[in-house]
């Protein structure tokens, strides 16, 4: 590396010139390419801009990944929300009679509370309520009441009935099918047949009831109420059957401004808020973004403490292999097998060898023999010492540890002998 | 680029702006906007670490054991300070200390890091990364970037059983004698002729020269000289166990055979050496690892060392065929085989027996091996059947080995089966003993 003149640095530099070369004497022939002037450093971490681009290919590709993925979220998939959804473009939602209003002139508001709907509303504007179930509650029922304008109540429920359509009570429950007018409301006729159907009303005297009850309209204190027994006609699924389309812009774009009211979420009343106020809402707002500001010190700490100083040094390690496993391995089967047979006879081999020299006897000395002289020089009897050293294995541990104390026994008095 | 402690303090400190500041969210990402322009402006100011020229200096070589300083000099040719911190990077085994050091070197000035190394193990090191952080004048953040300064260090095998040498030299000279003995003998060559003085044996007077000279003349012996020794190391699987406790670390799991091996065969050399004899060395398992041959005698202990440092054991069965046709190519004449290998029954009886007699048949053969003193440790436990089972087990190897030690010497091998820090004087002894009886 050193050798090569491309690698050095340019120049010799203030302090080139001082430095002396490293000790090369001694290394032998395998380590002599290292040996000869101090080698030159070489920067090894990328430039900032050589890895900016690098990385620019990745980013472009990303960047244009999630550009796509959400112009295609944005045109492709149906905006979710519940039924009679101004927005939502799934099946039961109401986008497109939302749109074909605001086609016609007619401006849509869309009010997510009961408040806000009666902030929105004015007296030359059509409220239209939906999924009144959520708004079950007598203090909504009376808020909503006060709202000014025409009314136009989709499927209400029997509280919102008796609230905002006083006189008007529901009938039987019919069939949601195609049928004819049978009144005389321009609307009606004017939209010809529609699919109607749901609940039919009985309307309180003057009004006028259309489609086999399910829509009844009339006058009371100055306003137009009309109800509506099933929602199926205003919906994006059935908006282009029949004469729904026409029968929906006719009842709800009836004036200049639509209040569109459909809750997605129980409503509560507005008496109870103003109540009780709860522990989020004491809390000033400047806390919250305090907590954020400690939250990005938190993540600078951690960028600070994560940076490594230089990466981690790899090294190739010897395998750590214990001479004595095997023979561990070997007891620790004898001891699993309980196999006592064989561990008494490695034992007496073991001490035979070991006592024979000490007899004066040679390797093929016979077990007689060896018997004979054990008995000669130690206080046993050769019966005591033929079982000791030439026996059956032991029935049980305990007689294998006690096998192996006698004859560490019979070992010493040999020796001593 | 990296951050410091101060970003996130300040960062923190931000928060109690936040919550007295009139607009918290505008405050929140003024107190961003405020210190990322610090941190820009901080990095923009550091020394830069690229231009940086880094030198080592210092030792090559270390005895596992020693420590060993590097010198790294920084030379900084640009035109701002670098301040911050340095880290010389070397891989953990040779325990490079400090890990990390300050760093402040003005512009155009150089400095001097020195990096401590401890190896605990034996072979080449090699530096791996040297790391600069630069923190620039706020303190906020700072450059990093790293230099490959390349050095490697060679850590040679420690010799712990050099202690041995003085008693095993005296040895050796009582053997030999400082002067020449009278007595004829085996393993004794003729060295000169002298006058007859009252005392000498009279069967030592050589009457033809005597015949020659109106004096009687006494002919004098010494022990063999120039004799051939060629120590074999097994660096195969066999050697790979770990025995003992490691010297270098105290680490209880052991050092590997081969490393006691090795400092058996230091000792063998620096003893033949110094007995006249010429020492060769060869490391085998499957191939040829290491060959030292016609070293003069100072330096044989030098050059073998060097030899050995990067040897380790392979996982990997010995070729015994190929080793004994690899000395029987570069031992022409008769010399003394010392072979450093494991009493294994099992690979013994596949490897070495079916060739041994070939090798027998020119050489002098002496087998060293290391016994394991936990095997022997075994051996003795009688406290409960757990332990008479290892015992059993223990007595099973400690039986095999002896066979396959008989078995040998009926071929005419010596064997030396020692405990680790046994087996450099027992095979120094054996090495005496062969001389002395003129074996050799």
């Amino acid at each position: 590396m050193s050798l090569d003149p491309s690698a050095s640095q340019p120049g010799p530099g203030p302090a080139a010139d001082t430095l002396a070369s490293p000790p090369a004497s001694g290394v032998p022939a395998a380590s002599a390419a290292e040996a000869g002037p101090a080698p030159a450093s070489a920067p090894t971490s990328p430039r900032v801009r050589d890895s900016w681009r690098r990385a620019r290919g990745v980013f472009g590709v990303l960047g244009i990944m999630v550009a796509l993925a959400a112009v295609t979220v944005l045109i492709a998939s149906p905006r979710p929300g519940g039924r009679l959804d101004p927005e939502a473009t799934t099946p039961v939602g109401a986008h497109a009679l939302a749109q074909l209003l605001r086609d016609q002139g007619v401006e849509i508001r869309p009010a997510r509370t009961v408040e806000e709907a009666g902030e929105l509303a004015t007296p030359d504007s059509l409220l239209l309520v939906g999924r009144t179930e959520f708004l079950a509650d007598g203090l909504l029922m009376a808020e909503l009441a006060e709202v000014p304008g025409d009314r136009l109540l989709v499927e209400p429920v029997t509280q919102a009935l008796q609230a905002l359509a006083p006189g008007v009570s529901a009938g039987a429950l019919t069939d949601v099918e195609s049928r004819e007018p049978g009144c005389d409301l321009p609307a009606a006729l004017r939209a010809g047949t529609a699919v109607t159907g749901g609940v039919s009303y009985n309307g309180p005297a003057g009004s006028r009831s259309c489609y086999g009850g399910s829509v009844i309209v009339f006058n009371a204190a100055g306003r137009q109420i009309t109800v509506v027994g099933s929602s199926d006609f205003m919906t994006n699924e059935r908006l282009a059957a029949d004469g729904n389309a026409a029968l929906a812009m006719n009842l709800a774009g009836a004036r200049p401004a639509v209040v569109w009211l459909v809750p997605t979420l129980p409503q509560t009343g507005g008496a109870q808020e103003q109540g009780e106020a709860t522990l989020t809402d004491l809390i000033p707002s400047g806390v919250g973004w305090a907590a954020l500001q400690l939250f990005i010190a938190v993540v600078l700490v951690a960028v600070w403490r994560a940076r490594r100083l230089g990466p981690v040094v790899p090294e190739r390690l010897p395998v750590v292999v214990r001479a004595a496993e095997t023979v561990e391995g070997r007891g620790r089967l004898y001891r699993s097998r309980r196999a006592r047979d064989r561990a008494a006879a490695a034992l007496r081999a073991a001490a035979l060898d070991r006592i024979i020299p000490r007899l004066g006897l040679t390797g093929d000395a016979t077990p007689a023999g060896v018997v004979a002289a054990v008995a000669m020089r130690t206080p046993l009897d050769s019966h005591q010492a033929g079982a000791l050293l030439y026996g059956a294995a032991p029935d049980d541990d305990a007689g294998l540890v006690a096998l192996a104390r006698h004859l560490d026994i019979l070992e010493r008095q040999v020796r001593d002998s | 680029m990296a951050l410091t402690g101060r970003t996130g303090l300040l960062a923190a400190l931000g928060a109690i702006v936040v919550l007295s500041a009139p607009q918290p969210g505008i405050a929140v990402l003024g107190v961003l906007a405020l210190l990322t322009a610090l941190v820009v402006a901080d990095l923009l100011l550091a020394g830069s670490v690229r231009p940086l020229r880094l030198e080592r200096s210092g030792e090559r070589r270390v005895r596992l054991g020693d420590t060993v300083e590097v010198t790294l000099t920084v030379t900084n040719p640009g035109p701002r300070r670098v301040r911050g911190l340095i880290r010389d990077a070397w891989s953990p085994s040779t325990r490079a200390l400090p890990r990390q050091q300050p760093l402040d070197v003005p512009a155009g000035e150089r400095r001097r890091v020195v990096t401590v190394l401890a190896p605990s193990r034996r072979g080449d090191r090699e530096s791996a990364v040297v790391t600069v952080r630069s923190v620039g004048p706020l303190g906020l953040a700072a450059r990093q970037g790293s230099h490959a300064v390349p050095w490697t260090i060679r850590v040679l095998p420690p010799f712990l059983s050099r202690s041995h040498l003085p008693a095993k030299l005296s040895r050796l000279r009582e053997l030999e004698g400082r002067h020449p003995v009278l007595i004829r003998g085996q393993g004794t060559e003729f060295d000169s002729l002298r006058e007859y003085v009252v005392g000498d044996d009279v069967r030592s007077i050589d009457w033809r020269a005597t015949a020659r000279r109106n004096d009687v003349v006494v002919r004098t012996w010494r022990p063999e000289r120039d004799r051939r020794v060629l120590i074999v190391l097994d660096t195969s699987r066999t050697s790979a166990g770990r025995v003992g406790v490691d010297p270098a670390s105290g680490d209880p799991s052991g050092w590997p055979r081969l490393d006691w091996s090795m400092d058996a065969a230091l000792l063998l050399a620096a003893l033949a050496a110094r007995a006249g004899d010429r020492v060769d060395f060869l490391a085998h398992d499957r191939t040829v690892r290491a060959w030292v041959s016609g070293a003069s005698r100072t330096e044989l202990l030098s050059v073998m060392v060097n030899a050995m440092a990067p040897i380790e054991a392979e996982l990997i069965e010995a070729d015994s065929e190929g080793m004994v046709a690899a000395i029987m190519a570069r031992a022409a004449h008769r010399c003394l085989v010392v072979l450093l290998t494991d009493l294994n029954p099992a690979a013994l009886e596949e490897g070495l027996l079916p060739v041994l007699p070939q090798l027998a048949s020119r050489h002098l053969v002496l087998l060293a091996a290391v016994s394991d003193p936990r095997v022997a440790a075994m051996a003795e436990g009688r406290d409960t059947a757990e332990q008479v089972y290892d015992a059993a087990a223990a007595e099973h190897l400690r039986g095999a080995r002896r066979r396959m030690t008989a078995r040998l010497r009926r071929h005419g091998v010596e064997v030396v089966d020692a405990l680790p820090d046994q087996i450099a004087p027992a095979l120094a002894d054996a090495y005496l003993a062969l001389k002395a009886a003129g074996r050799l």
